[in-house]
């Protein structure tokens, strides 16, 4: 019901007025598909950012990390303080025991002395194999190295809270995951102890005793006398109180005999008993260097879920079915630390081959060297014990209230989705993200809007200058309507040059934004949110990972075909007001006088 | 009261115009371009309406080529009330009844002679083959059989005044109202497009209704009316 040929020539013969409004449109076009570009580009850079989720399959991370002291925490469960050397397998959620639930107050510097007291107990407990007594790694002077495994700010808990989170409903599958911080020390046995040999010395004492009294004068005079050797001077001779010991002659010893004991004992020779000491030396003096690395234990069966999937091996291969000394060490650290897939690791006295070199994307929860989790339980005196339970829900609409249901089964369990996490990457990223997402879509709607406001106005203007053209029509017999869709015909024209001209220039935008767009810091806070930053024992903290991103504008078929159609729609928009304007045009007009 | 040609005597009553009037708004002002018309046009005749600029020749045509309808007054048009017809009653009369043809031709500028001339036939249910075939036919029938695909800017004048007068015959209307046809053109021209209309119309295909300044043209016309101030001052039929 249009003039297809007078429509074609119309645009064609009037080019500049077709090109000026289809450029007004295609420059809306191209720019709201830049800003479409660039979010959705800021997205997939944040989604890159938190892929880690996504690509091992995990909706949702549970963990039993530091609680802040709340009101309630002081009647912790009794179950909900595992100690390294009782700790028992519990049934059920006990062992996450309560006080999780305690909103954390005031700064993260605070945390640790906002810590229920079970926490820090068990916190304190499971972290302190590395106060060791050093001295059992040899004697004293020997270079040793060794490892200690602590699990920083994920306390461990028993991996029956695997099976408890696998029955939850909702939930496709529960996979352990148990992630230490490894402190290598290195360097030389030291003294420990200081060794002292005291006594042995023989001593002589002279001293001199109390008079004899009369009875003890008279005493030893009749026992010398009964001895026939001495005859005593008479009594009041004056002898007394001379103070003098015959000490001469055979009397001599008969003398000594009937002396009393107490004048005897003076006789001896002292003899000091010899011992050793022990000083313990404390602190002990030590050239000990200390390394920090993050080490992560996985099921080896679990290959497409978990803290590292099999699809993240670069080369190498994944674990074989005799993962015991078998270990996969991530790219990074293994190109710092010069390590080969094949090669051999020895850590604390046993060999560890290199089957595999794996690229985890960055998340919270990168480790640096993965073990088989067994391997790990043990070598870390973790037996039966995980820190994170790996869940993949049936209905990825579900995970809020799977993980809901998970917390109300395990209370005092952190629970984490990916969207939780994606709500804690904060740097420059975040910020140009919501700065897309608020200002983008309004800026859009401006640029639109403009674009639709210039083409409507430039057809007004088309049809005021065309009135006598119009009302000739009208004069040789077309009726409003065709008139109306005639010009309406004429901007959807225009619409879909601009609609081309517009995705055109749309990829030109979003090819700028690629060459000289800003690069972008995206920080991820990762699993050990809460009292992460709490630095225990100087280890470096792997609760926050940053990465930077190129800001890039990601056009998608979705994209485009907005773009079009807003090109479309300006050319409707544009058509109606022209259309309206050309609809009030009376057939007398092809008479009017137009100067 | 009416005066008729001895050619036209007893032919059909094609307009009866009674009392019309037509009223403009000029701003605040008022203008009367039409005062009072009483008319009756029989089917075959050549109207010629002559008068000063101002005293309301186009206006009449307008309502006469149902452009437009009365303030007050009647216009018959074959029995209709034009004054009282809805708009798709006019738009119709207009496409297949009625030719219209101006002083300033009114071509599409961007159409070709051909285009301009099948565009007319777009509303009626032709097909676009017979549409070209049909306006080729017309154009060569004005003169213009070589010059189809020309623009109007590469036309003369004479030359779009033949396209505008086969674009108004395009759907073979039985009445052509054209409005000073030659006002536009040199004398050589505007004697060719005289000559080509007064011969459509003596070759009995149309009621031919023109107005002009120019005397030679009303020497053809089987009547003449004069205009002024909106009213008919002089009405003569020639012998
Ligand atoms: N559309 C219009 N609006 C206002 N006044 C008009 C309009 N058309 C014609 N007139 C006025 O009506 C009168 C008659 O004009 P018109 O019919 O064009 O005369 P003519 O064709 O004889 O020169 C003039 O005064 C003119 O100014
Ligand atoms: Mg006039």
């Amino acid at each position: 019901m249009i003039s297809v040929g007078y429509l074609g020539k119309e645009l064609r013969r009037r080019w500049s007025r077709t090109l000026v409004t289809a450029l007004g449109l295609a420059a809306g076009v191209g720019l709201v598909m830049g800003i479409m570009g660039v979010s959705n580009g800021l997205t997939a850079a944040q989604n890159q950012a938190l892929s880690p989720l996504s690509t091992v399959g995990t909706d949702v991370i549970v963990t039993r990390t530091v609680a802040p002291a709340s009101a309630s925490s002081s009647t912790a469960s009794p179950s909900a303080s595992p100690s390294a050397s009782t700790r028992q397998p519990q049934g059920g959620g006990g062992f996450f025991g309560p006080g999780a639930g305690g909103s954390s107050r005031g700064g993260a510097a605070n945390q640790i002395n906002d810590l229920n007291a079970t926490d820090q107990a068990a916190l304190l407990n499971a972290n302190s194999s590395i106060l060791t007594d050093l001295s059992k790694l040899g004697p004293a002077g020997t270079a040793f190295t060794h490892d200690f495994f602590v699990p920083g700010t994920l306390i461990t808990f028993p991996d029956a809270a695997v099976q408890d989170v696998a029955k939850v409903e909702g939930v496709q599958s529960a996979v352990p995951g148990l992630s230490l911080q490894a402190l290598r020390e290195s360097g030389t046995v030291p003294a420990l102890t200081d060794t002292v040999t005291t006594g042995g010395q023989t001593l002589t004492a002279v001293a001199r005793p109390a008079p004899l009294t009369d009875a003890e004068q008279a005493q030893v005079r009749a026992c010398i006398q009964a001895s026939g050797e001495f005859t005593p001077p008479a009594p009041g001779s004056g002898t007394r109180g001379s103070g003098g010991f015959p000490r001469t002659g055979g009397a001599n010893s008969a003398f000594t005999k009937c002396l009393p004991e107490r004048y005897q004992q003076y006789e001896a020779q002292v003899v000091v008993p010899e011992q050793t000491i022990t000083r313990i030396l404390n602190p002990p003096q030590t050239d000990t260097q200390s390394k920090t690395y993050t080490v992560a234990g996985v099921n080896p069966s679990d290959k497409t879920t978990g803290l590292i999937t099999v699809d993240q091996v670069v080369s190498g291969s994944w674990f074989t079915s005799k993962p015991a000394n078998e270990i996969l060490v991530n790219t990074a650290y293994a190109s710092t630390n010069g390590i080969k897939a094949g090669q051999t690791l020895a850590i604390n006295g046993s060999n560890y081959t290199v089957v595999g070199l794996v690229t985890p994307t960055l998340t919270g929860n990168i480790s640096d060297i993965y073990f088989d989790l067994n391997t790990l339980q043990a070598v870390s005196t973790n037996a039966n014990r995980v820190n994170e339970v790996l869940v993949k829900v049936t209905k990825s609409s579900n995970v809020d209230a799977v993980a809901a249901a998970i917390q109300k089964q395990l209370p005092g369990a952190q629970v984490l989705t990916a969207k939780s996490l994606a709500n804690q990457v904060t740097g420059s990223l975040a910020n140009a993200q919501s700065l897309a997402n608020t200002l983008g879509g309004a800026l859009a709607i401006i640029i639109l809007l403009a674009a639709f406001l210039i083409a409507a106005l430039l057809t007004m203007s088309s049809v005021a200058k065309r009135v006598r053209e119009i009302g000739t029509l009208r004069a040789i017999g077309w009726s409003r309507g065709r008139v109306v869709r005639q010009i309406m015909a004429e901007t959807v024209g225009i619409g879909i040059i601009g609609a081309v001209v517009g995705v055109v220039v749309g990829l030109g935008v979003c090819g700028a934004v690629d060459a000289f767009g800003p690069t972008l810091n995206a920080t991820t806070s990762g699993l050990n949110v809460g009292a992460s930053t709490v630095n225990l024992f100087h280890q470096s903290s792997a609760a926050s990972v940053s990465q930077n991103i190129h800001m890039q504008a990601l056009l998608n078929p979705q994209i485009v075909l907005i773009g079009i159609a807003a090109a479309l729609v300006g050319g409707v928009i544009a058509g109606t007001f022209g259309g309206w304007r050309a609809s009030r045009l009376a057939p007398a007009s092809a008479l009017r006088d137009l100067g | 009261m009416n005066e008729t040609t001895a050619k036209t005597e007893g032919a059909a009553l094609l307009y009866e115009l009674h009392g019309v009037e037509r009223r403009y708004l000029k701003g605040a002002a008022e203008v009367m371009a039409l005062r009072g018309i009483d008319l009756d046009i029989r089917a075959g005749e050549l109207l010629s309406i002559e008068g000063p600029s101002g005293s309301g020749k186009s206006t009449l045509l307008q309502l006469l080529g149902a452009l437009d309808t009365p303030t007050a007054g009647t216009v018959h048009f074959e029995g209709q009330d034009l004054s009282r017809a809805g708009e798709k009653t006019l738009t119709e009369i207009r496409s297949e009844r009625i030719g219209f043809i101006f002083q300033q031709f009114n071509l599409i500028p961007t159409l070709s002679a051909a285009d301009n001339v099948a565009i007319a036939m777009a509303p009626r249910h032709v097909s676009k083959s017979t549409q070209r075939e049909r306006a080729a036919d017309l154009l060569s029938r004005v003169g213009l059989g070589e010059r189809l695909d020309h623009l109007p800017s590469r036309l003369s004048g004479g030359e779009q005044q033949r396209v505008a007068i086969a674009r108004a015959l395009a759907n073979h209307p039985e009445v052509i109202v054209a409005d000073e046809p030659t006002g536009n053109l040199d004398t050589k021209n505007a004697a060719g497009v005289m000559d080509l209309l007064v011969g459509l119309q003596s070759a009995g295909d149309v009621t031919l209704i023109i107005a002009t300044h120019d005397p030679e043209v009303a020497r053809h016309a089987s009547r003449q009316i004069r205009m002024r101030d909106g009213r008919i001052a002089k009405h003569a039929t020639v012998a």
